[in-house]
């Protein structure tokens, strides 16, 4: 008797299955191969895909659940509109081309009456539709595409491509000997190139650990040294370690010689920084510090995995060029093991499907907020609460319609109260989606979209560890139509006609044209992948405008920047808002990541839910006894904005001045059309003015602010 | 008779759950019983600082198995290949094992009024196939599956852990 791994072949004979068929996962942020067992033309198995490079036939418990949201039996498979008032529930089925036709009919009538700016399109963390849906708006002509992009994954796009060229990536397959996880649950969360299973490889293969984190996470806990910071004092921490590599000649030199811009005006900067004032600044020991940057500085190669948690700040781009500083300076950039610019294959790229270069400038300057957050606007991002300010003040001009898909910025965005109040103001909204959620409650029509069971699409188009991978259609639920197809469609309609396709199978064809092979050639391969090159700058420069690894940013500097990072303190904190600390004496951070669910989804999955049932709050159980908190309680978390309530669970592994809060609850199960999107929403209690979002990114600083908390019994009935 | 052992190395676990899931996958039990359970797992280390971990709960297939002899209907049977299976038809739902058991490895199904554990897959097994958890899907690779001396001597040359692939 044998056994093997992913044994497709022995699963088809005993369970008698029709077909298996590869494909690429898109339960998350990034996509891991999988293979989907089928019978009776139904989805029924899936497995981790053997062969693939992410995740080496491993999987995570989302990507198992797949099944459980293709066939789920709330899910929209045909297109509806809405039948009452806002909000009523009630919704009416109707067919594919009424529903665009309406759509098509709103655009051409908004964009004539008051410009396309007056439409904003929107997507969530992207469902791999980015590219086409930037494509659309940009040939409709509207500057305004909503994306969590201001402070997730897109700050890390514009900070590394005006410091490096490109986003660095952790060079797992070549064995960094040192990984510094910093503000990251990669084994849990929804990383974006490589998975956990990558991270854990390199672990066991005995690379040293350095954990930043507020909590004791399992990675803090295996780390061999654990940074447990202040939340949002990152930067102040990654100077701090700066401080000691530049002081103590850590560095490499040769690489600052010939490769940095601005070395001499950023010692400077970095010298306002010692261990001493990092330490006030960040609660971490000073001889913790130094022992980190010690370790991260003298062990070759060396990488940081770094995630979203440092983006959601006010120090948004500051944090994300500090860390590559830290990079930059060990020599580890595009260092083999260390941190690499990896390339795609040479296709036509999401830039150029997304085709940026066809809105007019007249247009390109009319983009909200464009001229306050620069560096997002340069990326094509815009920050949400302009959205929200047009449609409720109407200024700087009207924003008629909204069109999200994959999107609810209801439960996902800051200051949820704001953000409910413009979907129910907005004149005409669409969402395409898999269920009703509290966003498209409001919605006038609502789409059903495909999951990534039911479309061929380029896997990991817009990601950079220069891979491709082929996602291949195995089922049809009803109606539902991925979002790709969707927008061609549309496209039509609105006399977009010569710049889409009569199929979107053509637009795959286009986009692998440069490499002279059909969708249904790169459909046979399990990957595609770029060719891997280090230390490409020795040949070549960086792609910068000084062709250096820019420490001083040009850009920045041109856009009427600070050109050195920084630390600021949040503006609500022990420090800068005393008094109100003493009202509020809880740092509340927010959004840590659980198993099975990606922000506001998967609520709804059986297989999911029952891992985690209830909306949580973590509390030490000092703070927990103080506060006469039991474990399991509901409690009330209250912030000067308002208040919500989750489960306590008492948590040691957290400072006493620390609670930390789950992020985009809502309650599918619930009949009524909110689904309990306010109860224990955490974006009720954050702060979405724009003094509060990082200066050039438009970042909003979601991720710490002062609460109290209090059993809910206390509220006397309240709630 | 090859004799069989399901392994956890709890170091590696980083508390994904996918191991749950596929769990959940291949049985489908009712929602609320986890033939296979994580758990966190508070202590402290040997210099006295706190530690976070995870435990994994499932049957062990003990060699000296304390439900067998709890089970007063004779529904906990061993297989001579060391699997230990519940026959849950023939399960009186008198909760003796779930007591007996010292991993908290035995769920309780309410409605149905019967016990019920991982048999190992055995169904899997007896087909060449590997128990649905051990077959590859822990990010981790922590969870090993086959001889037991043949996973003492896999953990102990670092094996079961995936080699990546090269890049060229």
């Amino acid at each position: 008797m044998e056994f093997s791994y992913g044994n497709a072949a022995r699963e088809m004979e005993v369970y008698g299955y029709d077909s298996v068929v590869k494909s690429h996962c898109r339960m998350c942020h990034g996509g891991c191969g999988v293979l989907v067992y089928v019978k009776d033309g139904r989805a029924v198995k899936v497995t981790g895909d053997p062969d693939c490079p992410i995740n080496h036939g491993t999987l995570c418990p989302k990507g198992i659940a797949s099944i459980q949201l293709a066939y789920h039996p709330d899910r929209l498979t045909y297109p509806v509109k809405r039948r009452g008032l806002k909000g009523s529930g009630e919704w009416e089925r109707i067919s594919w081309d009424e529903a665009l036709e309406t759509i098509a009919e709103r655009i051409l009538d908004y964009k004539e009456r008051f410009g396309a700016e007056s439409i904003v399109m929107g997507y969530g963390t992207g469902r791999d539709n980015e590219a086409a849906i930037y494509r659309f708006a940009n040939l409709l002509g509207t500057p305004n595409v909503l994306t969590a992009g201001h402070f997730c994954y897109g700050p890390r796009i514009a900070t590394s491509i005006i410091t490096c060229g490109t986003n660095p990536i952790v060079d797992y397959e070549n064995a960094p000997r040192c990984i510094m996880v910093w503000g990251n649950n990669i084994v849990i969360s929804n990383p974006d190139e490589y998975k956990g299973e990558n991270f854990s490889a390199a672990l066991n293969k005995g690379a040293k650990l350095i954990a930043v984190d507020p909590r004791l996470t399992r990675i803090a806990a295996r780390a061999d040294v654990w940074l447990q910071l202040r939340p949002g004092t990152d930067a102040a921490l990654a100077l701090g370690m700066l401080h000691v590599i530049v002081n103590e000649d850590l560095y490499d030199e040769a690489f600052v010689r010939n490769h940095v811009y601005g070395w001499e005006p950023f010692v400077e900067r970095v010298n306002e920084y010692p261990p001493d004032r990092v330490e006030a600044i960040t609660w971490v020991p000073k001889e913790k510090i130094r022992q980190a940057a010690r370790l991260f500085a003298t062990t070759k190669p060396a990488a940081i995995q770094w995630g979203v948690a440092i983006e959601q700040q006010i120090n948004c781009a500051d944090n994300d060029r500090l860390l590559m500083a830290l990079m930059g300076v060990t020599g580890n950039i595009d260092a083999r093991g260390g941190q690499v610019l990896f390339q795609q294959p040479r296709i036509r790229n999401v830039g150029h499907f997304g085709a940026h270069r066809m809105l007019p400038d007249s247009q390109r300057e009319k983009r909200l907020g464009g001229d306050r957050f620069r560096l997002a606007g340069n990326f094509s991002i815009i920050n949400p609460k302009c959205v929200w300010d047009a449609i409720l003040d109407e200024k700087p001009y009207p924003v008629k319609m909204l069109f999200f898909i994959s999107s609810n910025p209801v439960m996902t965005r800051a200051n949820a109260r704001q953000v409910y109040q413009a979907l129910e103001k907005v004149e005409f909204m669409a969402v395409s989606d898999f269920f009703l959620t509290p966003t498209a409650e409001l919605a006038d029509i609502v789409l059903p979209a495909a999951t990534w069971l039911e479309m061929d699409y380029i896997g990991d188009f817009w990601k950079r560890h220069g891979y491709l991978l082929p996602r291949r259609k195995v089922i049809q639920v009803g109606e539902c139509r991925s979002d790709h197809e969707m927008l061609n469609d549309l496209a039509h309609r609105v006399g977009q006609g010569e710049h889409w396709w009569d199929t979107f199978e053509q637009a795959l064809d286009w986009i692998l044209e440069p490499l002279r092979i059909t969708w249904q050639e790169f459909q046979k391969m399990d990957y595609l992948r770029g060719e891997v090159t280090n230390q490409k700058y020795e040949v070549k420069g960086f792609s910068t405008p000084s062709r250096k690894f820019e420490l001083y940013s040009t850009l920045l500097e041109q856009w009427g920047y600070d050109p050195l990072p920084q630390f600021r303190e949040p503006l609500e904190s022990p420090y800068s808002t005393p008094e109100l600390y003493e009202r509020f004496p809880y740092i509340v951070i927010t959004g840590r990541r659980m198993p099975g669910f990606f922000h506001s989804e998967n609520r709804q999955l059986p297989w999911m839910r029952e891992l985690h049932r209830d909306p949580v709050v973590e509390i030490h159980p000092d703070a927990a006894a103080r506060e006469g908190i039991r474990e399991g309680d509901w409690i009330i978390i209250e912030s000067p904005r308002g208040r919500v309530r989750q489960r306590a669970k008492l948590f040691p592994g957290i400072d006493p001045r620390v609670v930390s809060a789950e992020h985009a609850w809502w309650f599918p199960e619930r009949n009524d059309s909110g689904h309990g999107w306010d109860e224990s929403n955490i974006n009720i209690l954050t702060d979405n003015a724009y003094e509060n979002c990082d200066p050039a990114m438009g970042a909003t600083h979601i991720r710490t602010l002062l609460c109290r908390i209090y059993p809910e019994n206390d509220t006397g009935g309240l709630l | 008779m090859k004799s069989y052992e399901l392994y956890i190395d709890e170091y590696a676990c980083w508390g994904c759950l996918a191991c749950e899931a596929a769990c959940k996958q291949e049985h489908v039990p009712r929602d609320g019983i986890r033939l296979i359970k994580v758990t966190e797992e508070w202590s402290h280390t040997t210099e006295g600082s706190l530690d976070f971990s995870f435990r994994v709960h499932v049957c062990r297939h003990c060699d000296d198995a304390p439900c067998i002899e709890a089970c007063p209907v004779e529904a906990i049977i061993r297989r001579e290949d060391g699997i230990i299976i519940l026959k849950e038809e023939e399960c009186s739902g008198c909760g003796a094992c779930i007591d007996a058991c010292p991993y908290d490895a035995i769920a309780f199904d309410a409605e149905q009024n019967m016990a019920q554990k991982c048999n190992l897959c055995y169904q899997r097994v007896d087909q060449d196939l590997l128990p649905a958890c051990a077959d590859n899907v822990c990010p981790a690779h922590c969870i090993y599956f086959g001889d037991p001396e043949e996973i003492r001597q896999r953990i102990s040359a670092g094996a079961g852990i995936a080699e990546p692939v090269q890049s060229s």
